[in-house]
């Protein structure tokens, strides 16, 4: 199984420094050094707002997890975070494992997370 | 049913692949597919990424068994001694990026074993499944 990889910067202009990762098929351990050529670029610029789509990702393995982990911490250390929306539950259950680690954000879909980033926003704005 | 591999990540994949078709035929249920794919995959990648430093003249092998009520996968390597069973649970902390692969392996299988037989490196994994098609 192939892996899918669309990488949307800035969508819906919520903030400039936003990437959207869309991921689908296998991210494994064969599959997973594309992910890290195709993300290097953005994680190398200013972004802090990295949001994965795992709508269609139908297995994920630790080499994936190493790739999310790294994100999180590149985007968290520039105050930002990693947020990850529409996993189905088998790559949830395996995402388990490093959900509670700081930086990180689960949301059920894209109105969740808009819904958190508006309010965030409008704190900061506070 | 027993396959010989080269020490590459695609080979990993190929396996995973074989596993999926092989547990598919005893009509076992997507989610413990899913769960001894994830197990088979970070076990052979530990084998092909640490063991043979992705040197991919090295071989090594993987078969697959249906005993009963359990399914086992097991992997032998003529890679130096070591023993995957032997890493412990990593603490949690704020940097980690990384050192998961032996939790998901616990997470999904019942029984993990390591020995060391004839020059050998020998892991089995055995997972207990209920095939869909049996009376429950």
């Amino acid at each position: 199984m192939a892996l899918d990889i669309q990488i949307l910067k800035n969508v819906a202009a919520r903030n400039a420094n936003a990437v959207t990762v869309k991921l689908g098929g296998s991210l494994d351990t064969a599959t997973a050094p594309e992910l890290e050529r195709q993300l290097s670029p953005h994680l190398a610029g200013t972004v802090n707002d990295i949001v994965f789509d795992l709508a269609n990702l139908k297995f994920i393995s630790s080499a994936g997890l190493r790739i999310f982990g790294n994100a999180r911490k590149i985007a968290k250390s520039r105050g930002g975070q990693a947020s990850f929306i529409n996993m189905q539950p088998q790559i949830q259950e395996v995402f388990e494992i490093m959900k509670s680690l700081p930086g990180i954000a689960v949301f059920e879909n894209i109105d969740e997370l808009d819904k958190y980033l508006a309010a965030r926003q409008h704190a900061h704005e506070a | 049913m027993t396959l010989e591999l080269q020490a590459t990540p695609e080979e990993v994949m190929r396996a995973v692949d074989a596993l999926r078709s092989f547990a598919h035929q005893y009509g076992i249920d997507d989610k413990a597919i899913f769960g001894l794919t994830v197990a088979l995959e970070e076990c052979a990648a530990n084998i092909v990424d640490h063991t043979f430093q992705r040197n991919a003249q090295q071989k090594f092998r993987v078969g697959f068994a249906m005993n009963g009520e359990s399914i086992a996968v097991e992997l032998r390597d003529r890679g130096p001694q070591f023993d995957p069973t032997s890493i412990p649970a990593r603490n949690r902390s704020e940097d980690e990026t990384g050192g998961w692969g032996m939790q998901i392996v616990r997470r999904y299988t019942d029984e993990l074993r390591y020995r060391r037989d004839g020059g050998e490196n020998i892991l089995t994994l055995k997972k207990k499944v209920l095939p869909a098609n049996s009376p429950k």
